[in-house]
């Protein structure tokens, strides 16, 4: 018997599935070979994609998937003018074709490459914001209520207590007039 | 006024070593004595009418602990004044004075007011009472110059009469006189026709009697703690006292006190004093009565009321005092005792030696066979026993077996302990005389500590005078002794028991502070001469302030009392200011800038800064108003301190969560890029979704079907 899980705990798809999408393909064969053959052959990055994106969220197959068919789409569209598999292997057989499914597919690629790094780098710049805020507000707490509120804070909660007190040091008794 | 909680021990602790020096504590601030004012002579106005003359002394009018000036009535200058200017070392008798002041003048000097003066040949001030001046001069000194006699015809009359009134009248108002002696007697006219007695208000009861004239229990005692007595005292005192003067002169005069009291205890003091001289006999049984040495059989003033209408006296009260004698005298350190009264003297100021005699057989086989007192041999026995038995404590001490052995020999003897005897009602007094003068504190605080006092009236028989009074006050003054805080102690016990002790303290030593209404005026003069660094509360104040302000002053001296600098010196300030807002008293301009000047802890123990920053600005505008209430409730006030202590827990968390918040941030690492990775990633996706979506619409638009 074949387990429901693989090894590294994802669960595979189960035999219904592989059925159900056997049986969609032999109905897609039977009905429709021409339009089946552009979209296997126009779809092969994604495959690759697929298997490339080890991840469990697969953005990467999102993102090449998704312009792959914008890519592969106009050429199915090509088809409903003539329906027959010598139509789909001419489409299929120019360069020009290839090119612009492929293409697609790469901007995909580049999309899924660089928008993270732009993400990644914009967020840094809000939580380094945002750190500089705190360490403001606690400097103004510091400085209106002294240091023992470090030491307090450090001693109970094991803080580090390394902020500066610019006024710590004794003011002295008040001047008082003779 | 409740002590608010204080949080800021970390910053006073955190001071520079030199403001550390100028928050210690100046507990005995011996070297801040203010300078005694400068000396110089001239008159001294005495509440704006009596002007008393330095440079007129009367030296004819002296009291033994006081000296006599000229004073003046503004208001009558015919009358013939002088004034008494106390010994600023002495405690005087205020009591005494303020009773005497509202009771008939007649049969002794009139006070005519009194008041604490700056006397400039002291260079200090001291306490002065006016009285009349007795235009006849001293009875004993006319006597001795042949310019007046009294026969014993005129004694009733002219000297017994008078002198019984006055006494009468002082029993009356519980205040024994205590002083009477013939050169305390005086003729009040110039004719010498009208006999008063003087004065016995600027030294403790009995301090200025020569031995002869105190009963023999008090005769034993140190001079400062020979009590206040009773009227029996003073009955003895006056039957001295006519002995003398019909006399003419002391027959024992010679005699060494110590001769004198061993003698009086040994054969009485009548047959003492006057057995061998020519007392007339119509003063013969009079005067016999009034020096019984039994208190309980001495004459009392229905005796002498008796004698002097012409009555006879009842016979019980003719028989002198049965004196226990032994069949053959006791050898102590070469002397011979025949009465264990008088080795009870002895033994008090020879401790050591006395305490190993009571150890040998020799001395039960004396008490046994030649005394025949069996319940005295057993008491010593029991004594040895018991001291055994305690070897490690006090109760185990030569100086308490030597008392309580001294209390089974002489019960009626005086309290002896360590050297000194006195008499518990002598207690205060005495006190003073060894903390202040002697610095004999041990044994002031021993005698409390050890309840020599409650021992001794406990064994007393029968009960002394006043004797739950007195055990009621030395519990009390036990209680005051055990707590060493200031405002307690020692000091505490010496004011309680002296309502006549000036406070002791350096920084108001000169300026003879009786009263507490004379308290913060001191301290304000002070505040200029003194070390400002130090604290102006020292234990004598705190404890002169306890005794006399008859308010609960508590709270304040646990603040005062607090090992935290700020909690104590608030408490000063709480204290101070209660003082000044109760007594009314006028701005103390430099008390306050003293105080001002010392509030850097306390100001301190505000955490917010920009608190701290705003009393500092405010205090000098309240110094220069003098108020120190208003000082007070600038840097205590309690709305203040609880929004500082709210906010300080506010301010608190903020930071903590702040704290949080950073660590949570600063600590993700890895995984805060690898989140923005993904973040990105699935934007990526979201955007490629969106693209192929847009394609696929606007194919399906524009495809012609």
């Amino acid at each position: 018997m074949v387990s429901p899980f693989t090894l590294n705990g994802k669960k595979a798809p189960s035999l219904i599935t592989w059925m159900w999408g056997a049986g969609l393909i032999t109905i897609w064969v039977l009905f429709s070979p021409s339009s089946l053959l552009i979209f296997a052959l126009g779809m092969l990055p994604s495959l690759v994609a697929f298997f490339i994106d080890r991840t469990d969220h697969k953005y990467a197959v999102y993102c090449v998937s998704g312009l792959n068919f914008c890519g592969t789409l106009p050429f199915l569209l090509k088809l409903t003018a003539d329906h027959s598999l010598s139509a789909a292997m001419e489409i299929m057989g120019d360069v020009f074709t290839i090119a612009i499914i492929f293409a697609a597919a790469g901007f995909g690629w580049m999309l899924f490459l660089s928008i993270p790094p732009v993400i990644t780098a914009f967020l840094t710049v809000i939580t380094e914001t945002r750190v500089k805020s705190l360490k403001t507000i606690q400097q103004r707490i510091v400085h209106e209520w002294g240091g023992s509120v470090i030491e307090e804070n450090g001693s109970n909660k094991g803080m580090h207590t390394d902020v500066e007190d610019p006024t710590e040091a004794n003011e002295g008794t008040p001047a008082v007039p003779e | 006024m409740a002590e608010q909680p204080l949080e800021t021990d970390d910053i006073v602790d955190a001071l520079p070593k030199d403001m550390e020096e100028i928050f210690k504590p100046a507990d005995v601030p011996a070297e801040n004595t203010p300078t005694p004012r400068g000396d110089g002579n001239g008159p001294v106005v005495l509440r704006d009418r009596f002007v008393l003359d330095t440079a007129i002394p009367l030296p004819h009018l002296d009291s033994p602990s006081a000296r006599a000036y000229q004073a003046e009535d503004r208001r009558d200058l015919g009358r013939k004044l002088f004034v008494l200017i106390c010994s600023p070392e002495i405690p005087t008798r205020i009591d005494s004075i303020r009773k005497q002041k509202t009771l008939d003048p007649s049969g002794r000097l009139d006070i005519i007011d009194w008041d604490v003066v700056f006397w400039p040949p002291l260079g200090q001030s001291t306490m002065a009472i006016i009285f009349t001046q007795p235009l006849g001069g001293r009875v004993i000194h006319r006597l001795t110059r042949k310019e007046a006699k009294i026969t014993e015809y005129d004694v009733p009359q002219k000297l017994a009469t008078p002198l019984t009134t006055i006494l009468q009248k002082l029993a009356d108002q519980d205040a024994p006189h205590r002083a009477i002696r013939p050169e305390n007697i005086f003729f009040n006219d110039e004719e010498m026709t009208e006999i008063v007695i003087g004065e016995n208000l600027t030294s403790p009861p009995g301090y200025d009697q020569p031995c002869i004239f105190e009963p023999i229990e008090r005769a034993m005692s140190h001079p400062a703690g020979r009590g206040v007595g009773t009227s029996r005292d003073d009955i003895y005192a006056l039957g001295v006292t006519i002995g003398i003067l019909v006399l003419g002169q002391n027959p024992v005069a010679k005699l060494k006190d110590d001769d004198l009291i061993r003698a009086r205890l040994e054969q009485s003091s009548y047959t003492v004093i006057f057995g061998n001289s020519p007392i007339p006999l119509p003063l013969l049984k009079p005067i016999q009565g009034m020096l019984n040495d039994d208190p309980a059989a001495r004459w009392d003033f229905n005796e002498i009321t008796n004698w002097l209408d012409g009555q006879r006296t009842s016979s019980s009260k003719k028989r002198p005092y049965a004196f226990e004698k032994a069949e053959n005298p006791y050898l102590f350190q070469g002397k011979e005792y025949i009465s264990p009264r008088s080795l009870a003297y002895h033994f008090a100021q020879k401790i050591p030696d006395s305490v190993a005699a009571g150890r040998e057989e020799a001395f039960d086989t004396w008490l046994l066979r030649s005394l025949g007192n069996k319940a005295m041999s057993e008491a010593v026995k029991g004594v040895y026993q018991n001291a055994k038995f305690h070897s490690q404590g006090y109760r185990g001490s030569e100086s308490y077996i030597s008392f309580i052995l001294c209390m089974i020999l002489d019960p009626l003897g005086p309290i002896r302990y360590k050297n000194i005897a006195f008499m518990p009602d002598g207690y205060g007094p005495l006190l003073a005389t060894e903390v202040l003068h002697n610095n004999n504190k041990p044994f002031a605080s021993e005698i409390l500590s050890y309840d020599i006092g409650q021992t001794w009236l406990a064994n007393h028989h029968p009960p002394f005078p006043g004797t739950s009074d007195l055990q009621k006050n030395l519990s009390a003054l036990k209680g005051f002794l055990a707590i060493k805080d200031l405002g307690y102690g020692l000091e505490r016990v010496l004011y309680e028991i002296n309502t006549s002790l000036p406070c002791h303290s350096p920084l108001v030593l000169y300026d003879y502070v009786l009263l507490i209404d004379h308290l913060l005026p001191a301290m304000e003069r002070s505040a200029s001469t003194a070390d400002t660094s130090q604290r102006p509360v020292d234990r004598h104040i705190a404890a002169f302030i306890a005794a006399r302000f008859k308010e609960d002053i508590h709270p304040h001296l646990k603040s005062l009392g607090s090992k935290t600098q700020n909690t104590s010196i608030i408490g000063l300030l709480s204290l101070l200011a209660f003082l000044q807002w109760k007594l009314r008293e006028q701005p103390l301009l430099g008390l306050s800038s003293w105080i001002g000047g010392l509030l850097g802890p306390a100001i301190n123990s505000y955490h917010n800064r920009i608190t701290r920053g705003d009393l500092e600005k405010e205090i000098p505008r309240l110094v220069r108003k003098g108020s120190l209430p208003e000082l007070f409730d600038l840097v205590d006030n309690a709305k203040r301190r609880n929004e500082d202590i709210s906010g300080y827990e506010e301010a608190k968390n903020e930071w903590l969560a702040a704290e949080e918040e950073i660590q949570d941030i600063e600590g993700a690492g890895d995984a805060r890029i690898t989140k923005a990775e993904r973040a990105g990633q699935q934007t990526a996706a979201v955007f490629s979704i969106i693209i192929t979506l847009s394609v696929v619409i606007g194919l399906m638009i524009v495809q012609p079907w």
